[in-house]
């Protein structure tokens, strides 16, 4: 176990039970998470992220459920522990801030009591006064004035509200922080001051940061990984300059050939052609091969795992020599 | 990576959906299908629909099902449930020589012979059977006998017999155990053999009978007819005028609207089984105007939840976007709004019902709504109050079947809303 | 001082106070949200009012006639008739009905020895009173309770278990569960009392102050009237209540499994707060919110079961007066009656929704 891996995923499995029978919303899912990086996990709606972002803290209620996998944390697996337990770990070693702060803050609680209820929870020696000046100072570093918080949620902007959601996670000195589109709800101007103050709190703080967005550009703002996911399968994972400069997987360079680039004056928007599968009858191989420009045989027939090409950069991809290779190994093991 | 600009290759033709699949098979499958998914509220829309269809055959062809009219003294008074009626028989005093029935036939210059017998019960009508079925038999006979007694009435079985001792009557026919009970004080008279007759009644009282012999379970089973017609009636006419009504009210708006809402808000926040007794003490008793006096209850709860369903409905984003693309209201209305109030409308329909009956018992109860000649739940439970100390069983069935009939309604309704409302379903 | 006085006083007082305490303290928009509620409850016990008025002019016949009965001569009727001034054009009736029903002068009952009506009501008021107020409380408890837990057990044997109770509490007939209790505990057991608010013999002993027996038991004293009260309350209370806590159950489950799935609860379970915090704490309280304006609805059907309960157990309260006077044919009583039940509803109304926009922060502030 690497010492700086705070958080590694082990072909994670969640299935859905839905009318049609079981669906898997993540499928045989690794990935290593850094201490002290932001990894952005990018992917179309659909894909499988925001479940897998929820899975890390076993969250998921109802007809969703982890199937398979491991979730080492911390030199612990996760999976291992009795569900009681998990609460100890939420929101005190991993923490998450949610897409829409308006639904995800009590409406009928203030936000003074929002903070000290997490704090006394996990800390239940820590008196109403102590709790209380902690959520002070706590706002007050996010850029809140302490007056303001007797106040209740629809008193306060959005900017303002997300800001309290990051002061939820960050209460208890979160190792890792789960952030589900955090910015898809805000406008692009307080987009920008949210992504500079979350650089500047994991600078002081140390965070580990899970960026989960659609976003691209958010992710190439600040972070130092990406992860890009398809089809509740992990496509490519790398460097963000790497994978930026050099997208390996052909869904990578569809995804960064789709932004439109202001600079390329007349050109046409591209469009990858086709549309993300149907999870309950996905397609059998690569899941990408029916959109895929470069697919061949062996793509509609297995499935590539997802191995190192170049450095640090990983792809599931059949076009590489490197996971080709593997392959060949199995193949005469 | 210069692959990219040419042109993709072809794209396999996706595999059927299982949307497509499931619209594939039949909707008897389907129905089937859908109990793995809903568990237990699959459950109970069937349980509850296959008791709804026999309840309504019940009270369509009652004449099937009951063994007694319900309305006749069949019986006698106060029968236990499962009980039989006693065995009416010949009592007659002790220098008396006759034995049967048929002893007592007398020539046509001789005078008839008269018999008492107690009001009410089975012992009238056993005597009247057997000795109509004697005079047949022996009016062909040589002798000129004939069999036609006068019937004497009396109040109890002790005035019965004692008008034997007084010699008022000839002879008396009461039931088995009653002279049984009662022997010790009338030494002068002595039984005789029982009466055939009153063969109708020898199969007994499934649930008792009631203060003046009619037999309770016929009761029930007619009772079904009169609660069903009010049920469904009053709940029709109330979704009659209550939806449509909803439905302008969400499209005029306006003053209109305004109020509607007000009349319609202020006769739901008010009791409904108030306005129930007002309306039907003013129009009087009778079925129509208990269906029309609940129906009154019933229009607010349809126009509220057809003209908010409506209302949420035409302002949501789709119906604006179908606007902008010219749909007509009447297409809006049908393609949006109508899928989303019609099952609304069925839950609240069967709800209603189960309601409706409820308060038409309990109108019944108190007295008010239906005339007292109609076999009804809600009647034969005020009735019923009256014997609580002696007879618990008048209470108790009349009761229970009320019960049964609305639970089965509303569990339809209750399993009908959990399918229907996305909103409750699993996440 | 009267006992409707009284009782009027109980309530009122403290009513007014919440009520200045609210348009005080709260926001403008809190301010203009309770005026509006108020000026709105007036048109409402207008339009109940009318309709009565309506309804019971439209009967068929004479009402002082069929009141009288045969021994009503022409010239009684005319007299009588005059006497309620029920010869008087209808604008002018009913100018004449909007003063009474605001004053509650509601005249004399047409039969039975013209007492004034609001006399009998005066004692008839307070029984519905102390009948309605433990009734509503155990609905309350039984079923806020019962639904939260079912709501927590969701697709659980518990939540079917409450599911079931609920729909069987339903579709009981309360007067049918009035006479079953009765018939258990009255005449099997003989443990309790099946009709009546007091002991008669007891009852002479207690001093009627307020009209409603367990206080004026328990004001002087006479612990043998309150125990006696106490035993008579007991079975109409259960019918009544158990009946109510039936919807209770209901709208509690259904809102807090809605609370349940909102996304602040979602978040606060990513914060570690351990689930019984989440139902009973966050999502129950927040549920009972919407739960409140319900309660208002409520005290429709809370009236209507007590119209039956009395019934059943001879309750000498409003309900059972309604219904007898109806049997009498004493149509001005009716009429009173009605609107006092209108006035009420509207109060009650009135009162929680004050009582909602206090509790609901969005509305307060």
């Amino acid at each position: 176990m690497h010492d700086d891996i705070l958080y590694s995923i082990r072909k994670l499995v969640v299935e859905y039970t839905t009318r049609a029978g079981a669906v898997k919303a993540v499928d045989d899912v690794s990935l290593d998470i850094r201490r002290g990086e932001i990894i952005g996990l990018v992917g179309e709606s659909g894909c499988g992220k925001s479940t897998l972002g929820k899975a890390l803290m076993r969250l998921h209620t109802g007809p969703a459920k982890i199937t398979e996998g491991e979730l080492w944390f911390d030199g612990r697996d996760l999976m291992t522990l009795p569900i009681e337990e998990m609460p100890e770990i939420r929101g005190a070693e991993i923490g998450m801030v949610f897409q829409d702060p308006m639904t995800s803050l009590n409406p009928v609680q203030r936000i003074l009591d929002h903070l000290t209820e997490t704090i006394q929870t996990h800390e239940p020696e820590v008196s109403d006064a102590d709790a209380r000046t902690r959520a002070e100072e706590l706002i007050e570093r996010l850029g809140i004035r302490k007056e303001r918080i007797t106040e209740y949620p629809h008193q306060m902007s959005g900017g303002m509200r997300q800001r309290v959601m990051i002061s939820l996670a960050l209460a208890l000195r979160a190792k890792l922080v789960i952030a589900d589109e955090p910015t898809t709800s805000l406008d692009v101007i307080v987009e920008a001051k949210f992504l500079d103050l979350l650089k500047e709190l994991q600078k002081e703080f140390g965070l580990t940061i899970l960026l989960i967005t659609h976003n691209i550009g958010v992710v190439a703002e600040i972070s130092d990984r990406i992860a890009v996911m398809y089809a509740a399968k992990m496509m490519e994972v790398g460097d963000v300059n790497d994978v930026f400069a050099q997208p390996k997987h052909p869904y990578t360079q569809g995804l960064l050939r789709s932004v439109p680039n202001i600079l390329l004056d007349g050109a046409e928007l591209y469009k990858m052609a086709g549309a993300p599968p149907d999870l309950s009858h996905p397609p059998s191989g690569c899941r990408f091969h029916t959109r895929c420009p470069f697919v061949m045989d062996i793509c509609r027939e297995e499935v590539p795992p997802l191995e190192a090409i170049e450095g640090a950069q990983s792809a599931a991809c059949w076009l590489y020599p490197s996971v080709m290779a593997k392959r060949l190994e199995k193949e005469h093991a | 990576m210069d692959n990219i600009g040419e042109h993709p290759p072809e794209i396999t033709p996706p595999t059927e959906t299982w949307e497509v699949e499931l619209q594939k098979v039949s909707i008897v499958r389907r129905i089937l299908n859908s109990r793995k998914w809903y568990g237990a509220d699959w459950w109970f829309v069937a349980v509850s629909s296959v008791l709804v269809v026999i309840f309504i055959i019940i009270a369509i062809f009652p004449s099937l099902f009951a063994p007694y009219d319900p309305s006749a003294l069949v019986g006698p008074s106060f029968l236990a449930p499962g009980a039989y009626p006693p065995v009416p028989e010949l009592i007659v005093s002790n220098t008396s020589s006759a034995n049967s029935l048929k002893d007592l036939a007398v020539t046509s210059d001789q005078p008839r012979p008269t018999i008492s017998v107690v009001q009410g019960g089975n012992s009238a009508g056993a005597l009247n059977d057997a000795a109509k079925e004697i005079d047949n038999q022996i009016k062909n006979e040589s002798g000129g006998l004939r069999l036609r007694p006068v019937i004497d009435r009396y109040a109890t079985v002790e005035e019965a017999l004692q008008a034997v001792v007084d010699g008022k009557d000839t002879a008396a026919v009461v039931g088995s155990d009653e002279f049984v009970r009662l022997k010790a004080q009338y030494p002068t008279l002595r039984e005789g053999e029982s009466i055939a007759g009153g063969a109708k009644t020898a199969g007994g009282f499934l649930l008792g009978t009631n203060d003046i012999g009619q037999d309770v379970w016929s009761r029930l089973l007619w009772g079904t007819r009169v609660a069903l017609i009010i049920g469904f009636s009053s709940s029709l006419l109330s979704l009659i005028i209550g939806v449509p009504l909803g439905l302008m009210a969400a499209f005029i708006g306006g003053s209109f609207d305004r109020l509607m809402s007000l009349l319609m808000d202020s006769m739901y926040a008010f009791p409904g089984l108030i306005l129930a007794i007002a309306i039907t003490a003013v129009l009087g008793p009778s079925v129509i105007n208990v269906i029309v006096a609940i129906a009154v209850l019933y229009i607010p709860t349809y126009y509220r939840m057809v003209r908010g369903q409506t209302l949420a409905v035409k302002e949501d984003v789709y119906v604006e976007a179908a606007r902008s693309i010219g749909a007509r209201s009447r297409e809006i209305l049908q393609r949006y709004i109508f899928p989303n109030v019609i099952p609304s409308v069925a839950i609240i329909f069967s709800v209603n019902v189960a309601d409706a009956i409820l308060t038409g018992a309990g109108l019944a109860f108190l007295g008010l709504g239906l005339p007292p000649t109609i076999p009804d739940w809600g009647i034969d439970l005020a009735r019923g109050q009256r014997f609580i100390q002696n007879a618990w069983w008048l209470i108790t069935f009349p009761g229970l079947t009320i019960l049964l009939v609305v639970l089965a309604f509303t569990l339809m309704g209750e399993g009908l809303m959990e399918i229907f409302n996305p909103k409750l379903r699993e996440r | 001082m009267t006992p409707i006085g009284f009782v009027a006083l109980i309530i009122g007082v403290p009513a007014l106070i919440l009520l200045g305490y609210v348009l005080i303290t709260g926001s403008t928009g809190l301010r203009r949200y309770i005026l509006t509620r108020i000026v709105l409850t007036l048109p409402m016990v207008i339009i109940l009012g009318s309709l009565v008025f309506l309804v019971m002019r439209v009967v068929p016949g004479d009402p002082v006639q069929s009141a009288l009965g045969p021994k009503g001569t022409p010239e009684m009727v005319q007299r009588i008739r005059e006497q309620l001034g029920l010869n008087d054009p209808m604008i002018v009736q009913y100018g004449k009905f909007l003063v009474q029903m605001f004053t509650l002068r509601f005249g004399n009952s047409l039969i039975g020895g013209h007492r004034p009506i609001i006399d009998e009501m005066s004692e008839r008021f307070p029984a519905t009173l102390e009948l309605i107020t433990p009734a509503s409380i155990l609905a309350l408890v039984l079923g806020i309770f019962g639904g939260a837990m079912a709501a927590s057990h969701r697709k659980g044997a518990v939540d079917y278990v409450w599911r079931i109770y609920a729909v069987v509490i339903y579709s009981l007939p309360i007067f049918w569960l009035g006479l079953m209790l009765q018939l258990l505990f009255g005449v099997k057991l003989s443990w309790l009392p099946i009709s009546g608010r007091i002991d008669p013999i007891i009852g002479t002993t207690l001093v009627h102050r307020t009209n409603i027996y367990t206080i004026d038991a328990i004001i002087s004293g006479n612990w043998a009237a309150l125990y006696s009260v106490l035993e008579h309350l007991i079975l109409p209370t259960f019918t009544l209540g158990l009946i109510l806590s039936g919807i209770f159950v209901r709208l509690t489950r259904i809102n807090v499994i809605e609370t349940l799935a909102m996304d602040y609860i979602s978040a606060a379970r990513a914060r570690g707060i351990r689930e019984r915090v989440l139902v009973y704490g966050h999502a129950l309280k927040n549920a009972l919110i919407p739960v409140i304006t319900l309660i208002g609805l409520q005290v429709a059907i809370l009236l209507a079961g007590a119209v039956l309960t009395e019934t059943v157990f001879s309750w000498p309260g409003m309900g059972s007066y309604l219904v007898e006077r109806i049997s009498a044919r004493d149509y001005t009583a009716v009429q009173s009656v009605i609107v006092v039940f209108a006035l009420l509803v509207a109060m009650i109304s009135l009162a929680v929704d004050v009582i909602y926009s206090l509790v609901d922060p969005r509305v307060r502030y």
